[in-house]
């Protein structure tokens, strides 16, 4: 693989516009917690296997160890500090929190952003869809159970669009 | 609180081993802090322990400081290992809570002028009953510094009178962690912070050998010259790290370095395990002989031997080790995720040799890791590089790093021999258990050499060895051996297995009998709780007692229910027991398939008091989970020297669809002492689960994993078969195929040509005579040609040349065609140049190789080649010089290539087709000359030249990946029509088609400087190539093949079905293909899924792609790092035949796979 140089590139993240520099297939994880500082997404494998580096792009849950800068450029990106605060949390978090739907909280990140792109998609989802959508959300502490009640509770508070 | 600033401290204190250790602080502003040697492993520990001190002080728990395992703040308590926490740790933390509440309340018995009994304390203010005045902790401190002498004898509060241990209380931690307010040691920032990364040896996952830290041969710092911001390599022994500003570069350069080590010795055959085990030396060390086993055995009317397998686990946090180190000078700052801080700080300190003192370790939360950071390697890895640059660096392993080079859980072995009386009481139990782990060295002490890797025997085979029944004639000995593979304590540690062996054979026993198990077990259970838990558990389960195996079937589905019991004995022999536990499974087996499903688990548990019935429950349920995944899925595999398991996708773990109904019963003990509730719910899951599986099919299991295979070969009443190991065969090398012939062929006509006379060197041309419009016609003619791709090097100047093109026949590189005098083409005239381009004759006189595609080129037109050449030469001039090519005889004869040309060089331009559009005209011309597409995509003969007429464009290798053929011969499933062609000349990618990748992906770059009318004309004139029906009927194709492929079953593929359902369908499974912004593209459209070769698709799988043409595709990871040749060839085999089902399968693909990563 020949070393790419390094270009600017710029993101939207939570919001707010970036320009970072790096080389184009560095993977939008490296830039969102070296260059702007975010610790909601979290290395799990860089294999896109385990979900712990999920983020939203244009609103759709995505591995961010796999997204090159790239192919980031001008796109809308939204990590777990975009959601919301222990204050001001996100219906989906405030779900997690409710229900303790963490042990260690190393993957809690991709289930959140994965129910959360869900929800967005489904927002009545039926529990064999939940499982579904998590089948590549891996848990290692064993909190499926708390998880499965959080999303259940988010999807109780979570006001559906009119369509 | 009335809360009063202020300088004054209530401190308890005890001594340590280092000096005083404090642990309880409370401030004049009335703040509490409390400390504890042992951390928060994900278990909630940080909020019971709150909850604890809390309780002594009638504080709110949230008020609550909790400081754990910081070794310049907290007691050294040892490891956070055994559940044992809050049985062990706890108490001096109750006692120091207990103690500042006696003297707090001794000083506002003076203020109150009350006796102490008198008081009442709430959130931290004393009162009396009934009266109005209130004075805060902070206050009855004030600037009195008052310190107290930690007492193990002291009046704690009654059980009677909690109001906070034993309540469930919400975990103080989970707001922060679901919103990323909690700083992971992952997310620790320093300043000046710098990126590391480490390269391991080649023998992933041991400790013991004198190949241990002897293995480094050289490192070629050369090899990562390209990339930018690398700060050092340190090298010590087997201990490889780089050191770089930015991460993505120090990633990056991980995977460049070249490293050769030697080849590590070879591995017992850890496939075997029994035989693995009872090979490896130990040391007997028997722990109970009571009554006499030898004559209950030989007296019993049947006698049952049975043997039980346990594999080697992964820990495998979600989050890979990392750290940070800041070397000071003198002294050594980490950051850690550690759960043994104090044992690590001791490492550390023989490490870097300076005294303990000097390192302050400060622990963060990390991934959960159930016994993985007793042994933190990482912390040493980053003291060495901090040491190295003097500045703090981070250390983050890779998922690979992490998985091979864990301590596993260690596999083991247990034989029972016993049998029954005639009145199905049991008659003997003599029990032998095998255990290869060690305690975890620091793995930068045996890379280093500071700790010889010798054998280390531990002695954590023995929890749990000793059954609970009441067995008169009784036998248990522990075989202490060394690891064979880092093995070290895991979750449950020997006691799983040992507890696998113990109620399997239990409940054999009890069908021998003709007994029901949960019965049989009520008969010889000694313990009233242990009774108490298993009726409870049995009957909130609903336990349908049983003489004999039920065998509840319906169609090919069988259905059972198993039960277990056990107790977690933990620590040094003869052990403290943590909770204990029943299980009640309940699974489904499906005959055929093999496939068991868990449909519902009722685990019990006898806890003692809990401190947060939350917190319990919540552990419980992750027990369950965990555990259901090693007995059903876990299994790590081993190559002939190393771990072989280095991902998700090879080592899958119990995933949300597969998830059972899981109940649990909760043993009310509120006043007993508390035990600990880590592990237990663990300990009986896989005897439950074997004797569920055999109450549904009458047959017992009695090795892990209870995988598909495994089960349908039980059922067969087959053993598995060994995993298939391949001899690797050596490759014929491809020049093998030149006939001795031909070679004399290309000697004999070279006679005729040899040399070419020079043309004068001239001095470089002056571009201000070329016209900015020819410069800029001749750069998109550049680009039509890709000149820079093969004439610029890994991280070289543009066609500064250097670059090696590997041909069938030897490395040929690249020239300089920069306008540089000496070594470019600066010297060149056009008359040299368009001599070079047309007849592959260089200015001086000799033969370039056809790697060059001048046989195309001659086809450019005067004018184009004029515009090319100004724009060459119109570059700033690059001073190159350029390796010499290596090719194999005869093409290493220069001259020998005046013969080939004579042979198969038909200069000349082409004419124009009048009955062809002049799109169709336009495109030819940029395909077949400048583009030069069949110098990829034509096939060659035994001499390297460019075969013709039908096989002209029918597909041909470039750099070891196939060009694909461009004609009506294309294999891909759906035809390339002429839009199809030209999105992908566009866009680089096509969705009937896939992405381009390996040596396309740099061509599609350079035709973006192309107009779009000639990339219409290429795709008008390949599109003519093929005979492609209407678009729109290609679509209704394309999607039936990719729904057909989506619903395929294929058999016989297990194996590779396991990698690609983990790792690859995440992006290529249906759901990620259905979702906006969808991954990928179907693999049952991708050209190199349906080609007659596998090089594509192995390619892609070894080194990815990293930066796809399409838009959100995200990239593809490389596997090369976390799979070997056979992994990698099982998922192709498997995706051929789910994806090309009418494609005969590839043969020889292991081969194939070495062969590509070895070239």
């Amino acid at each position: 693989m020949r070393a790419s140089a390094r270009a600017a590139f710029r993101l939207s993240v939570n919001g707010g516009w970036h320009e970072v520099e790096a080389a184009p297939e560095t993977p939008l994880l490296h830039v969102l917690r070296n260059d702007l500082g975010l610790n909601g997404p979290k290395y799990g494998c860089g294999l896109a296997q385990c979900g712990a580096c999920m983020v939203l792009v244009e609103g759709v849950a995505r591995r961010a160890c796999v997204l090159p800068v790239a192919q980031m450029e001008g796109r809308r990106i939204v990590t777990l500090e975009g959601l919301g605060t222990p204050e001001a949390p996100d219906p989906v978090q405030a779900a997690f929190i409710a229900e303790e739907a963490a042990q260690c909280g190393y993957c809690t990140n991709g289930m959140i952003m994965s129910v959360k792109a869900l929800l967005a998609r489904t927002p009545r989802p039926s529990e064999q869809e939940i499982r579904a959508a998590l089948r590549h959300n891996l848990c290692r502490c064993g909190t499926h159970v708390e998880i499965l009640r959080a999303v259940a509770r988010a999807v109780e508070t979570t006001e559906v669009a009119p369509t | 609180m009335t809360g009063v600033r202020s300088g004054g401290a209530l401190v308890v204190t005890g001594a340590g081993r280092l000096g005083r250790e404090t642990y309880l602080r409370i401030t004049g502003d009335g703040r509490v802090s409390a400390y504890n040697g042992h951390v928060d492993l994900g278990t909630g520990l940080r909020t019971a322990l709150a909850q604890i001190v809390a309780e002594e002080l009638d504080v709110d728990p949230a008020d609550v400081e909790m400081v754990l395992g910081d070794t310049s703040r907290t007691p050294d308590q040892g490891p956070t290992i055994a559940s044992e926490s809050i049985q062990i740790a706890a108490v001096p933390l109750r006692n120091a809570a207990a103690q500042a509440r006696h003297a707090l309340l001794a000083r506002a018995a003076r203020a109150f002028n009350a006796a102490p009994e008198e008081l009442q304390v709430e959130n931290g203010e004393v009162f009396v009953a009934g009266g109005d005045r209130r004075i805060g902790y902070g206050a009855l401190i004030g600037e009195e510094t008052i310190e107290l002498e930690l007492s193990a004898d002291v009046a704690v509060k009654p059980v009677a009178e909690h109001r906070i241990v034993g309540t469930p209380h919400k975990r103080l931690d989970l707001p922060g962690k679901a919103t990323a307010q909690i700083t992971y040691v992952h997310d620790v920032r320093v300043d000046g912070m710098l990126h590391g990364r480490v390269v391991r040896p080649p023998y992933a996952g041991r400790d013991t050998g004198d190949f241990v830290g002897n293995s480094l041969i050289s490192v070629d710092e050369g090899s990562i010259a390209h990339i930018p911001g690398i700060v050092a390599v340190v090298v010590i022994r087997d201990f490889v790290g780089i050191v770089a500003e930015r991460e993505d570069d120090a990633e990056r350069a991980m995977r460049a370095l070249k490293v050769a080590w030697r080849e590590p010795p070879p591995l017992p055959d850890l496939g075997d395990v029994p035989n693995a085990l009872t090979s490896n030396p130990s040391t007997p060390r028997t722990l109970i002989d009571r009554g006499d086993v030898d004559a209950a055995i030989d007296g019993a009317a049947k006698r049952l031997e049975r043997r039980y397998v346990w594999p080697y686990h992964l820990h495998g946090p979600i989050g890979p080790s990392c750290s940070v180190a800041h070397w000071q000078g003198d002294g050594l700052t980490l950051w850690s995720g550690t759960q043994n801080p104090h044992m690590l700080r001791a490492d550390l300190s023989r490490l870097l040799e300076i005294p303990e003192h000097r390192i302050d370790i400060r622990r963060h939360e990390a991934a959960g890791c159930y016994g993985r950071t007793c042994m933190d390697d990482v912390g040493g890895d980053a003291a060495l590089l901090s040491r190295a640059v003097g500045r703090p660096v981070r250390v983050q392993l890779s998922r690979e790093q992490e998985h091979a080079w864990e301590p596993k859980g260690a596999a083991q072995l247990m034989e029972v021999r016993g049998g029954i009386a005639a009145d199905g009481s049991p008659s003997g139990y003599d029990f032998e258990t095998r255990y290869p782990s060690n305690r975890g060295p620091n793995l930068a002490l045996l890379l280093t050499g500071v700790v010889k890797a010798d054998p280390q025997p531990s002695d954590m085979g023995d929890r749990t060895a000793i059954p609970p029944y009441a067995y008169d004639d009784m036998r248990v000995v522990v075989h202490d051996m060394a690891p064979i593979v880092r093995a070290a304590w895991m979750r449950g540690v020997s006691a799983m297995p040992n507890s696998f062996a113990h109620e399997s054979y239990v409940d054999e026993l009890a069908a021998e009998a003709g007994v029901d198990p949960v019965e049989y077990r009520l008969r010889y259970l000694q313990d009233e709780r242990a009774k108490e838990l298993v009726k409870e558990t049995a009957e909130r389960a609903g336990w349908a007692p049983r003489t004999a195996p039920r065998l509840v079937a319906e169609g090919e589905i069988a259905y059972g229910q198993g039960f277990a019991y056990a107790v977690y004995v933990h620590g040094t022999f003869p052990g403290t027991a943590a909770a204990q536990a029943a299980w009640v499974a309940e699974v489904a087996v499906n005959r055929r398939t093999g496939e068991v499903v868990i449909e519902r688990v009722v685990a019990g548990q006898d806890s003692g008091m809990m401190i947060n019935p939350a917190g319990v429950k919540h552990q419980i349920h992750g027990n369950v989970v965990q555990s259901v995944s090693r007995v059903m899925k876990e299994k790590v595999a081993f190559s002939d020297t190393a771990v072989a398991t280095k991902d998700w996708g090879s080592y899958p773990v119990l995933n949300f669809p597969e998830l059972p109904r899981i109940e649990v019963v909760m043993m009310p003990r509120q006043s007993e002492p508390p035990l600990g509730v880590g592990e237990s719910a663990s300990v009986p899951s896989a005897a439950a689960i074997a004797n569920a599986i055999y109450d549904a099919t009458g047959v017992r299991f009695r090795e892990l994993p209870f995988t598909p295979e495994r089960i349908r070969a039980g059922l067969e009443g087959t053993a598995l078969p060994p995993p298939a190991k391949a001899p690797s065969r050596p490759r014929r090398r491809l020049l093998g195929q030149l006939t001795t012939a031909a070679a004399a062929a290309l000697t004999t006509a070279a006679v005729a040509w040899s040399w070419h006379t020079p043309i004068a060197r001239i001095a470089p041309p002056d571009p201000s005579v070329w016209s900015a419009a020819t410069i800029e016609r001749g750069r998109q003619l550049a680009s039509l040609g890709a000149c820079a791709v093969c004439h610029t090097a890994e991280g070289g100047a543009i066609n500064a040349g250097g670059r090696g093109i590997e041909t069938p026949f030897g490395t040929v590189y690249a020239t300089n065609i920069t306008p540089d005098a000496e070594t470019g083409i600066g010297a060149w005239s056009y008359t040299a140049f368009e001599r070079a381009m047309r007849k592959g004759i260089s200015r001086d006189g000799h033969h370039l190789y056809p790697a060059f595609p001048y046989t195309s080129f001659a086809r450019t037109s005067d004018a184009d080649m004029q515009a090319l050449y100004a724009y060459l030469m119109s570059q700033a001039p690059v001073r190159a010089e350029v390796p010499e090519s290596r090719l194999a005889f005869p093409f290493n004869l220069r001259a020998a290539m005046a013969g080939w040309n004579a042979l198969f060089h038909r200069p000349g331009t082409l004419e124009p087709d009048p009955a062809r559009s002049e799109a169709w005209n336009r495109g030819r011309y940029l395909v077949e000359g400048l583009g030069h597409c069949s110098g990829c995509h034509s096939p060659r003969n035994a001499l390297g030249a460019e075969k013709t007429g039908r096989l002209h464009l029918a597909g041909g290798m470039a750099e070891g990946w196939e060009a694909p053929a461009l004609t009506a011969l294309s294999k891909s499933p759906v035809s390339w029509t002429e839009n199809a062609l030209y999105q992908y000349l566009r866009d680089g990618w096509s969705p009937h088609h896939g992405s381009a990748a390996g040596p396309m992906a740099p061509v599609i770059e350079e035709l973006r400087e192309l107009p779009d009318k000639d990339i219409r004309a290429m795709a008008t004139y390949l599109g003519s190539l093929n005979d492609a029906p209407a678009d729109g009927d290609l679509a209704s194709l394309a999607a039936r093949l990719a729904s057909e492929s989506h619903a395929r079953l294929v058999e016989g593929h297990e194996a590779g079905a396991r990698l690609f359902e983990n790792a690859c369908a995440i992006c290529h499974g249906a759901d990620a293909l259905a979702a906006p912004d969808a991954p990928a593209i179907p693999l049952a459209l991708n050209s190199s899924v349906h080609s007659d070769r596998p090089d594509n698709l192995i390619r892609v799988l070894l080194e990815g792609i990293p930066l796809p043409p399409r838009p959100l595709s995200g990239s593809m990871p490389s596997y090369a790092g976390a799979y070997s040749n056979g992994q990698i060839a099982e998922i192709a085999a498997y995706v051929r035949a789910r994806f090309a089902p009418d494609r005969p399968a590839w043969e020889g693909l292991e081969d194939a796979v070495g062969h590509i990563r070895g070239g």
